[in-house]
């Protein structure tokens, strides 16, 4: 039988070049439950699929706030997601202790995305399985950047990453031209109809499986203020959730099921 | 001759002694540096309504011996900072090469343009000034930092050897603190709330003034200066500039050394 | 590669019997998929250009640039892994800022080309390690001015006893542009190449004659030749869409003044309107929605 020989560790190049440890890392992502991003020209919202392992057990937690201006979305392994932000938040922490600013999006997109780059590069360590979508509103505006095992960073204007996420991403492609424009309940509404794309068959988007967070500027005596990281989650997500995707469908409830 | 090769080539006992040890030990605690060798004298600043100057002159001094005349104190960080030194020019070299190395890491570290603003530098200095004197080995300096801040007003801050931080809309180092501060404080009868209501050319005019008085009166400072004034369109920096219209008719009034000794 | 499968191919740093490394072999493969690299010496000043190919409709245009910055007068553009190329890219910078701590000035081009020659051969070398999966392209300007120290103050005596001896006979700095293989092998270039459309690519810089003492490319025109030979090695795989990314460096009485900067928007503009141009003849179908005209 035909045997992969190149694919026992990160330092292997196949003969095609490809390395496959960090291509089978980058299918751990697609493991994960979806989670979407978008930005707009004031605010970045994340929109996350949250699951349970079974009935009784509590959800899990997809989007992580790292500081004020900046968070997570994650789709993957938690526990390196939980490295990976921990050490953003130490990183965020450290730029406004030095310089008492907040740390630029792309610098800390980048270190992270540095190191997962050694993990691949050196025998004994592993890719991190988890990729990342990082929100975050700088003094150039609102950014979402796309993280994933192999090092890779890109900035873009929505993305969506984690199991069945291709519909999400199509809903975005089709709304793509509209995004830049949307105020922040219109872009909410955005994430929340693309997550919603993603669902399986009989899922609804509900409190317990749905996070939410939203960053942005906010327009203050002429003034561009930061409208801090805040996370909608149990709850929280309720009234957004009334307001956006029940009545999207055409105003009944079961609308969505037939959706997708 | 001593069999032991430890003792070859070296001073014989019985002729010289037995070698005194305590030679190589120092009974001190390993020290850091204790006092400035060569400095530069008072740097002003001064803040007006679109902006800040800041003057400092040309000199370096080895103790009272005017050893540099042609010393530049006041250093630019782009795109709109300036900071000006006083005391230790090796250890404001020091600085001035880390500000140097930190503009190139934030011009090229990400692909667009983020700046790092007069307040983010005297941060990131006052830091710095604070962990070397932690460290019991301070760089000497007392430092000027001037340009704008977030919010695109004028900002005006010091840090000195000791990492203390201070910020008042004049501002004087070295021998201008004692001479120059009362001098420019006139343009501030109600501090910060008067800022709004100096021009650009009341401050050059201010700062000058007192440069000729420092130069009057303190021994370490000489008539040659730059001079920097940032607004929102940046930094004029004028390297080589001179005191004009000098007049040292006070100086018959004053006894009581060098040739009239009463 | 008929050695495939006999298992001198699955460690880095193993010699086969007939004297290949294979793994670095395979980190040249993982290149030659890149987006399309080039860089233009010229006598004025060195162009560096690079296909970059959307992938994504959902990427934010204009961003995730891939050409880099390593110090005020080098930058650097990689062709295969980005995030290899960004590693890369990393250890040019602290290469560059530890030689200013040593130097107390700017890293000239060969030595950095020397420093991160001998940073990817290292990787080669264990079996811990995997070669780097890019090959780099660096262009730079050694700055033809006498040079004060970083963190310099004053100048002594311009003349006379102690002052500046005459030396205006001495030829300072000028353009420098090196090739950097996943081996760690590195040569310097009038003309580079790498990733997809390199043959291309090297086909079109050959015509150039850079090499020639009478060469008459100006910058600007090293410019325009370099988006339009991107535009050509683009040819072969012009189903995907690409957005062309260009940097130059002058000499200091140049457009940038010996700094490494992105060529301005009007002339990278101007730039792609002459390549798209310069298509037309060989291809009726050519015009400026390319991408359309496919289907």
């Amino acid at each position: 039988m035909f045997r992969n020989n190149y694919d026992n560790d990160s330092v292997t190049f196949s003969p095609q070049g490809r390395i496959f440890q960090v291509e089978y890392a980058q299918e751990a992502v697609k493991q994960g439950s979806v989670v979407v991003g978008l930005v707009s020209k004031t605010h970045v919202v994340l929109t996350a699929l949250k699951r349970n392992a079974e009935e009784l057990s509590s959800y899990q937690k997809k989007v992580v706030g790292v500081d004020d201006h900046l968070g997570v979305a994650l789709a993957g392994l938690a526990s390196d997601a939980r490295v990976l932000s921990n050490f953003m938040k130490q990183q965020s922490l450290a730029s406004k202790l030095s310089y008492g600013r907040p740390i630029p999006i792309e610098r800390i997109v980048n270190m992270i995305g540095d190191r997962a780059q050694t993990s691949t590069q050196h025998y004994g360590k592993r890719p991190y399985g988890v990729g990342l979508l990082v929100a975050g509103v700088d003094d150039l505006g609102p950014h979402l950047f796309e993280f994933s095992p192999s090092g890779m960073t890109q900035e873009m204007l929505a993305c969506a990453i984690g199991a069945r996420s291709q519909m999400a991403r199509t809903y975005l492609e089709r709304h793509l031209d509209k995004f830049a424009d949307c105020s922040r309940d219109e872009l909410i509404k955005h994430g929340l109809l693309a997550l919603k794309e993603s669902l399986a068959q009989d899922k609804e988007l509900t409190v317990d499986n749905t996070s939410l967070a939203v960053i942005g500027l906010a327009e203050k005596d002429g003034r561009k203020k930061l409208e801090k990281f805040k996370l909608f989650d149990g709850q929280d997500v309720g009234p957004l959730l009334e307001a956006n995707v029940e009545t999207s469908g055409g105003g009944e409830g079961d609308a969505m099921e037939t959706d997708s | 001759m001593n069999h032991y090769p430890q003792a070859w080539g070296r001073p014989r006992d019985d002729v010289y002694g037995a070698y005194d040890h305590s030679y190589l030990q120092s009974a001190q605690p390993k020290t850091h540096t204790q006092s400035p060798a060569v400095t530069g004298t008072s740097v002003l600043g001064v803040k007006f309504k679109d902006g800040v100057v800041i003057a400092a002159d040309n000199l370096a001094s080895y103790g009272s011996l005017a050893r540099f005349t042609d010393v530049k104190r006041i250093r630019t960080f782009p795109p709109n900072t300036v900071v000006g030194f006083g005391g230790d020019v090796s250890d404001m070299q020091y600085l001035d090469r880390l500000l140097q190395s930190l503009d190139i890491r934030e011009n090229y570290l990400s692909s667009t343009d983020h700046v790092l603003n007069a307040k983010n530098l005297h941060t990131y200095l006052s830091k710095i000034m604070y962990r070397r004197r932690s460290d019991f080995n301070p760089l000497w300096n007392m430092l000027l930092v001037a340009g704008l801040d977030d919010e695109d007003k004028p900002f005006l801050a010091s840090a000195d050897l000791l990492g203390t931080t201070f910020s008042s809309p004049t501002l004087a180092t070295g021998f201008g603190a004692h001479l120059a501060q009362p001098l420019l404080r006139r343009l501030m009868p109600n501090d910060e709330a008067s800022v709004k209501d100096v021009t650009q050319e009341q401050a050059i005019n201010a700062v000058k003034e007192c440069m000729k008085v420092l130069f009057y009166r303190d021994a370490r400072s000489m008539d040659k200066y730059s001079i920097a004034v940032i607004t929102k369109d940046g930094v004029d920096l004028k390297e080589d500039e001179k005191l004009e219209n000098q007049s040292w008719a006070f100086a018959d009034q004053i006894r009581g050394y060098g040739t009239q000794v009463n | 590669m008929t050695s495939i499968g006999t298992g001198y191919d699955l460690s880095n740093s193993v010699f086969s019997p007939d004297g290949r490394n294979f793994q670095v072999e395979y980190a040249v493969k993982a290149v030659e998929n890149g987006g399309t690299c080039i860089g233009i010496r010229t006598k004025h000043g060195v162009v560096l250009a690079c296909e970059k190919i959307i992938s994504s409709k959902l990427l934010k245009p204009g961003c995730n640039k891939r050409i880099s910055t390593i110090d005020r007068n080098a930058g650097i553009v990689t062709s295969g892994l980005l995030p290899d190329g960004r590693h890369l890219t990393t250890r040019g910078r602290d290469e560059a800022s530890s030689w200013r701590q040593t130097y107390k000035a700017p890293i000239p081009m060969s030595a950095l080309a020397s420093r991160l020659g001998g940073y990817v051969q290292a990787y080669t070398l264990y079996s811990s390690v995997r070669p780097f999966g890019v090959t780099a392209i660096l262009g730079g300007w050694d700055s033809e001015a006498e040079l004060g120290v970083d963190g310099q103050v004053g100048n002594g005596p311009a003349a006379g006893a102690g002052g500046k001896v005459d030396d205006s006979s001495t030829k300072r700095g000028g353009p420098g542009l090196y090739m950097i293989e996943p081996s760690g092998l590195y040569w310097g270039y009038y003309g580079a190449a790498t990733g997809k459309g390199r043959q291309a690519a090297k086909g079109e810089l050959e015509k150039l004659d850079l090499a020639a003492p009478n060469c008459s490319l100006t910058l600007k025109d090293a410019v325009l030749e370099a988006a339009r030979i991107i535009y050509v090695a683009h040819e072969d795989s012009k189903d995907k869409e690409f957005e062309l990314e260009m940097t130059w460096i002058s000499a200091l009485d140049g457009p940038t003044k010996g700094r490494h900067e992105p060529v301005p928007k009007e002339l990278l503009e101007e730039a792609e309107k002459h390549a798209k141009k310069s298509l037309e003849p060989e291809d009726e179908d050519e015009d400026e929605d390319e991408d359309d005209m496919e289907e």
